[in-house]
């Protein structure tokens, strides 16, 4: 079951357009003008803490997921399965072994040739504690590398990891004969990366734009045989301010944006020559209660009775109508692990039950119509990011519901690194946030009694177990019932309640051709090289 | 004006100097949240290895020997790696600079060149229509926020006449003069509105109080032409105030304008700023407050030297 099929065009201004994937021949050359929201801190895969829409276009990983969030062979001629011998269990089944073929004839932007040396040398670079790297993701897991020939890597786990596919090497490989020895903190390839992409860095000005030009010895193909990427340059804006970004899609300087919020998606709706394209995203809001101390929230008939007030339909609606209302932190999406059954979903709206089940619980209202028990008010803080529009829009639909229920809940918001630094110590009573995944979501981190991320205090033995199931089998079916046994947990315990699914947004000119939305935590430009403009008319592209 | 007192007050300016950053540091230091709270809730990154990094940046120092470092690197000329890049602090600010100056400097010269005779105007015009007018514009242009005026402008002049760029710096392969005075347009038209607002204001009502003033009365009672009055007599005392006021919004010509170069997609000091504050990275927020530190201290000195050259009765020994 699937949420949205990918790249559903939503909304034109023109009459007669095709979906996100054209059937007409391709169109060679062309600058695509991307604008994105955010600063780039560095073109380093490993150590930027944005998404990397700039670096998946240059460098790339063995494996990527695709518009379905299944992986695929990138630098690896296939993906390593049980069923093909590329993944086998050793010490009795404890830990596991992965070997990658490599793509043969696959080439550096500068010639040199790509070998399972730089694949050793990425996990060597990245696991060296001296790196400082935004994501390590994979490295402790990995025990040894063994590079037999060129073309060959056999990864030893120490473990049993299922999702090995999601990190490390998927992320992209580094040149090992240019990064060899050197300081990966302060190098100059963190601002002109080299890969084995279809796109180069041809200049990065810091707080202005990236300019890619295309790679001319690219190794991908076209289902006709033809070379790739169809597009020459792609020049990358960064525009800090929606409302700009917003001008500057209407005023045709930019041609695509990637995950715009919902708030400029209605905003755009409607405007000539301009598309925008809705697929899922294997990301999703929740209100998280802060479980810490003697917090009444630890109470699971006021967490109930919380689920019961919130109104998806009207979070929906504020939200542009684009999210999906969902009731477990397994998105349908995910149909290798979703149970749809009943008990493994949260609560739904109910506000009447809501109210008889804090009545019953001795939550009395006063004079104000608040309630409170043994004189202690039900009063609550909720936090989200400052300045993320979507999320404040919807904090104070929240804030108006537990009204409705007699619970007092004021904002207290917090910008950036103080954010994260709430939502880490669970200094919060509720918090409304959004966890992206990847294609092989790990679940332990967010709500595992000692999961990095769970810090409003939440621990079930039963949860851990289920969990440890979920993220040690391989078997699809085995793991699927691990699941449903996960899913039924969190919705008797609720650490949190599952809101709305997120769905992706690109607003993009109606001339760009075979753009398509991926739902990972990896960006729509691992597909980039498919990409092409059709000419204006009268104009070369 | 003698060398000596130049002197004097740049060694006076060391302690200020030093005072601020001691204050500065604390305050940064306090703000909740640190540089490498980007990895606390990152699976990845363990707590061994967040301790090597506290090590490696020596966040895990007391406080004070941390600023005593930072001030001795400082010193030096070292200014450290911006934790957030990687990149050499003195290179993050530099990079930035020549947008800043370009933008605040064009809005300055656009507010002394609009304010000052728009402040004479409506002073000497008080109660007519024109001042009527010039202050229905004036109290807008306070009035107005940046953002929406700036959004305004981008949807009239960009998006339906097409006449200037909505954003950014200059068109990515082109350069010349008009390509960059079409980007610099409307921010440096925004960021200035407000202050050619407040400084006619200013001027206005100072020049209003010194067009009372007996020795006026008596000009005008010699027979001196009215503009001859206003320009030669009352102008000159009348802008000691303004001075004042123009001299503490100098140095936003250097530290820049975070809403205008967000809104404008404006490489500049500015957005470098936020983008620091909002990742807590201590060695370039330092630097940048530092740098606007010594941009006001320079800018209030400039304003004891203007005061001396426009009133004859100032004198700096």
């Amino acid at each position: 079951m699937r949420a949205f099929p990918a790249g559903v065009v939503l909304t034109a201004g023109i009459a007669l357009i095709s979906g996100g994937v054209s059937v007409a021949a391709p169109v060679r050359g062309g600058t695509l003008t991307v604008g994105l929201p955010y600063d780039i801190d560095t073109l380093n895969v490993y150590a930027t803490a944005t998404l990397g829409d700039v670096e998946s276009a240059v460098i790339e990983g063995l494996l990527a997921p695709n518009e379905h969030a299944r992986y695929e062979p990138v630098l690896a001629t296939e993906v390593p399965t049980l069923a093909n011998g590329g993944i086998e269990f050793t010490k009795h089944g404890a830990a596991m072994r992965v070997t990658y073929h490599l793509r043969p004839g696959v080439t550096w932007q500068d010639g040199a040739p790509l070998t399972s040396a730089d694949v050793k040398f990425t996990w060597e670079a990245v696991a060296d504690p001296h790196f400082l790297a935004e994501s390590k993701d994979g490295t402790q897991e990995v025990e040894s590398i063994d590079t037999p020939d060129d073309l060959t890597v056999i990864v030893n786990y120490r473990s049993v990891s299922p999702s090995f596919a999601s990190t490390l090497f998927t992320f992209g490989i580094l040149p090992r004969h240019l990064l060899a020895g050197k300081d990966l903190n302060h190098d100059p390839y963190n601002d002109t990366p080299l890969g084995t992409g279809p796109f180069m860095v041809r200049e990065f000005r810091r707080g202005q734009f990236v300019v890619l030009d295309r790679n001319p010895h690219y190794w991908g193909r076209d289902a006709q045989g033809g070379t790739l990427p169809y597009l020459d340059r792609i020049v990358y804006k960064l525009i800090p301010s929606s409302n700009t970004l917003g001008a500057l899609i209407r005023a045709g300087e930019v041609l695509l944006a990637p995950r715009i919020p919902f708030m400029l998606a209605k905003q755009l709706e409607g405007t000539a020559n301009v598309e925008l394209i809705v697929g899922p995203s294997l990301g999703w809001a929740r209100l998280a209660f802060g479980m810490k101390g003697k917090s009444l929230l630890r109470d699971p008939v006021l967490r109930r009775a919380i689920a019961q007030a919130i109104n998806r339909a009207a979070l929906v609606k504020a939200a542009g109508g684009y999210p999906q209302p969902i009731r477990s932190p397994v998105l349908p999406v995910l149909d290798e692990l979703y149970d749809p059954s009943p008990e493994a979903e949260v609560p739904g709206y109910d506000p009447v039950a809501a109210n008889q089940a804090l009545d019953a619980a001795g939550y009395r209202r006063g004079g104000d119509g608040y309630r409170s028990r043994d004189g202690v008010p039900l009063a609550f803080g909720i936090t989200t990011q400052a300045g993320e529009i979507d999320g404040e829009i919807a904090e104070q639909i929240i804030i108006a519901e537990l009204k409705a229920i007699g619970i007092r809940v004021a904002a207290d918001n917090k910008t950036g690194i103080a954010y994260r630094q709430v939502r880490y110590r669970g200094e919060y009573d509720l918090l409304y946030g959004r966890w992206v995944t990847a294609a092989d979501p790990v679940y332990s981190v967010f709500y595992g009694s000692h999961g990095p991320l769970n810090g409003q205090g939440y621990a079930s033995a039963p949860l851990d177990a289920a969990l440890e199931r979920m993220e040690t089998l391989l078997e699809p079916g085995p793991r699927r019932a691990a699941s449903a046994d996960m899913q039924r947990i969190f919705a008797h315990d609720l650490p949190s309640i599952p809101l709305l699914s997120n769905v992706s947004i690109a607003a993009k000119s109606t001339r760009l051709k075979n753009f398509v939305i991926n739902p990972t935590n990896m960006t729509d430009f691992i597909s980039v090289a498919h990409w092409y403009l059709e000419p204006l008319p009268g104009r070369a592209p | 004006m003698s060398a000596a007192f130049l002197l004097k007050r740049l060694l006076g300016a060391v302690p200020l100097l030093l005072a601020i950053s001691l204050l500065l540091f604390v305050i940064v230091h306090l703000a909740p949240g640190g540089p490498l709270d980007v990895y606390v809730d990152n699976p990845s990154v363990t707590p061994e290895a967040l301790r090597q990094l506290r090590i490696g940046y020596g966040l895990d120092r007391p406080l004070p020997v941390q600023y005593l470092l930072w001030l001795k690197s400082m010193l030096e000329g070292a200014w450290g790696y911006s934790i957030r890049t990687g990149r050499p602090v003195t290179q993050e600010i530099i990079e930035r600079l020549p947008a800043t100056l370009l933008l605040g400097g064009t809005a300055l010269a656009l507010s002394l060149a609009i304010a000052l005779p728009v402040g004479v105007l409506t002073a000497a015009l008080r109660r007519s229509g024109v001042d009527r007018v010039l202050t229905f514009l004036s109290f807008s242009g306070i009035s107005i926020p940046v953002f929406w005026l700036a959004l305004m402008l981008q949807l009239l002049l960009s998006i339906k006449l097409g006449w200037l760029p909505a954003a950014g710096y200059e068109t990515i392969g082109a350069s010349g003069v008009r390509d960059r005075l079409a980007h610099l347009v409307m921010p440096a038209l925004v960021l200035s509105l407000a202050t050619i607002a407040s400084w006619s204001r200013f001027l206005r009502s100072s020049l209003i109080d010194v067009l009372e003033q007996d020795y006026i009365r008596t000009a005008f009672a010699k027979g001196h032409s009215f503009a001859g009055v206003i320009l030669r007599h009352a102008l000159r005392n009348a802008l000691i105030p303004v001075v004042t006021v123009i001299s503490l919004d100098l140095a936003s010509v250097i530290s820049g304008a975070v809403i205008t170069e967000t809104v404008f997609a404006w490489p500049g000091i500015g957005r470098l700023f936020v983008e620091s504050m909002d990742g807590r990275d201590y060695p370039v927020l330092m630097g940048l407050m530092m740098l606007g530190s010594v941009a006001l201290i320079l800018a209030n000195l400039l304003a004891d030297l203007v005061y001396a050259a426009i009133d004859p009765r100032i004198r700096y020994e």
